[in-house]
């Protein structure tokens, strides 16, 4: 059945909606990525307008975060003091990324911002899941467990000032690192329509040494709130959010979460690692196909406005 | 359905007793208005009228145009800069329409002779507007203006069609014009041309209302004039939907 995508505005198959919603949440629920940065360019090669695209998504964000929160918040695996300066942050940086949103907009840039951002990080992300995993497989070869990295010395910037102690990851570390790691994921959130845990749980890893169990369930509490503000800045100042459309991509993410979380606790990860990373590198390598070839049509109509009179 | 009963009753008297000012046609709409639902999926209208061929003989051809809505348009070119394709020009013009279609019983022309074509505003190669910013080389406009027919011809917006107009007896003609899913809204104007030996010999207009309705028209109207509102919502489902899906699936 086809349906009316009234901000979108354009028509479009239910089941296609719905299904990719489900084939993106079934290889997050694999993966515990958020898939988001896997959803916006799918949207925008299907006809999407990029804006609407990244308001949506991080719409449809907002509950596969919630569905995948609340677990983390039953087993008290989120540190939220923690979630808390990390959203202050994020908050900022969300509101920052709209406005930049909307000035490149009105440039008639906002497309190419979205293309660029996206061939930066899906193939920097892809080479890293791909190295990662062929590290993995080879490992498994030869017998060796893979070695976790182990921290390293504290370094000097989690020693600057306004030290504040986190109990539930034994910290006591300065505010300003999360307060700008959560600035720049928050500002990437409302450009690109993810929710930015593919930086996020790194940085809380690497940058601010917090403990592995708490990293995962902290992170989906601060992207609740983040994507929830980037849905509300987009929908206030670009108008951009069609609800339709993220509610087909959350009935499909939700469900495609849990098969994908049933699968994953049953298949073999590296090799599907290894084509997610794959999968990754060819969404960025399509994309800056788009931006390099010459395209076929040099023009596009970029903004109607009604002039009340036919002509 | 009085106001086709009533045109229809004055088919019949235009068709026994010809007006003095010889306006050979009468012409109605197979709907008043379009209504966009959520599963639209676009329609075909049908148009379709008599013709008296009393005072002139058999006419030539009927000509049909349907005009949406005047818009003002940022149409943007792009060019190629460190390697990479990047709207560079940009072209506000305006009032054009974003959607045009002009069907008819023969080719164009054979039934209108350029400069009335021109005159008469008939086919999308006559389109015109003005600049509303900045200034651009006659050349460079008219590029840019072809550029947006040809944009809007894939999105089957605009369409031309010398074959969609029927022509049954001398007497009757039936038209049909496609609606594709993403018509603009608005008011739209259908014009009807009768021609003769490259003259006008009838001529109606009317209007066609297009709206957005239900579900699809509260949510676009929400999203524009309550949009904090309609934000907070989106939230508030996610919220809801997270949640519930949790719940379900942590009972199984």
């Amino acid at each position: 059945m086809q349906i009316y995508l009234p901000i979108a505005e354009m028509s479009a198959h239910i089941m296609t909606l719905i299904g990719m919603g489900g084939l993106v949440g079934f290889m997050s629920g694999m993966f515990g990525v958020g898939g988001g940065f896997l959803m916006t360019p799918l949207l925008i090669f299907i006809g999407v307008p990029p804006a609407v695209a990244v308001a949506s998504e991080a719409n449809q964000i907002v509950a596969s975060s919630v569905s995948g929160g609340l677990a983390y918040w039953q087993r008290r695996a989120i540190d939220v003091p923690m979630g808390l300066i990390l959203m202050a942050g994020g908050l900022v940086g969300s509101y920052s990324g709209v406005q930049i949103f909307k000035a490149l907009r009105a440039q008639g840039q906002v497309d190419l911002l979205i293309s660029l951002s996206y061939v930066l990080f899906l193939s920097v992300i892809g080479l890293l899941m791909l190295r990662e995993s062929i590290q993995a497989l080879n490992a498994r070869r030869l017998g060796n467990p893979v070695r976790a990295r182990r921290p390293g010395q504290h370094s000097w910037i989690l020693g600057l000032p306004f030290r504040m102690r986190f109990r539930r990851s034994k910290l006591y570390i300065s505010v300003i690192p999360p307060v700008i790691i959560g600035f720049f994921v928050g500002m990437m959130s409302a450009i690109m329509g993810v929710g930015g845990g593919f930086i996020m749980v790194p940085a809380m890893i690497y940058i601010l040494r917090m403990p592995t169990n708490v990293v995962i369930g902290t992170s989906l509490f601060q992207i609740i709130f983040v994507t929830a503000s980037v849905t509300v800045f987009h929908a206030v100042e670009n108008q951009t959010l069609d609800i339709v459309l993220a509610v087909l991509l959350m009935i499909g993410g939700v469900i495609g979460a849990q098969i994908g979380a049933y699968a994953g606790q049953r298949l073999q990860g590296e090799q599907l690692r290894a084509l997610l990373a794959l999968i990754v590198l060819a969404v960025g390598a399509r994309l800056l196909f788009d931006l390099v070839v010459e395209p076929q049509e040099l023009y596009s109509i970029s903004a109607m406005s009604s002039a009340g009179e036919t002509p | 359905m009085t106001r086709r009963a009533a045109l229809f009753s004055f088919a019949l008297m235009a068709l026994a007793a010809p007006l003095a000012h010889a306006n050979v046609l009468v012409t109605d709409l197979s709907k008043d208005q379009i209504s966009i639902r959520g599963d639209f999926t676009g329609e075909t209208l049908l148009l379709f009228g008599a013709i008296d061929p009393t005072p002139h003989g058999p006419v030539d051809g009927v000509v049909v145009v349907l005009r949406g809505p005047g818009e003002n348009v940022t149409l943007r070119k792009k060019q190629k800069s460190l390697g990479i394709w990047v709207n560079q020009q940009a072209y506000r013009m305006g009032p054009l329409p974003g959607f045009l279609a002009t069907v008819s019983s023969a080719p164009l022309a054979a039934l209108v002779p350029p400069q009335e074509r021109r005159q008469l505003n008939i086919g999308a190669d006559q389109l015109d507007a003005s600049l509303l910013s900045g200034t651009t080389s006659a050349a460079e406009k008219q590029e840019a203006l072809q550029a947006y027919v040809r944009l809007k011809r894939s999105d089957a917006l605009f369409d031309e069609n010398a074959q969609a107009v029927e022509i049954i007896d001398d007497r009757l003609f039936r038209a049909e014009i496609k609606l594709p899913a993403g018509m603009p809204v608005g008011r739209y104007v259908t014009e009807f041309f009768a021609f003769k030996n490259g003259r006008v010999v009838g001529y109606r207009t009317g209007e066609l209302p297009v709206d957005i309705v239900g579900a699809g028209h509260i949510l676009g109207e929400a999203a524009h004039h309550q949009s904090l509102l309609y934000g907070l919502s989106g939230v508030a489902l996610a919220v809801f939907m997270g949640w519930g899906v949790a719940a379900i699936f942590r009972r199984r």
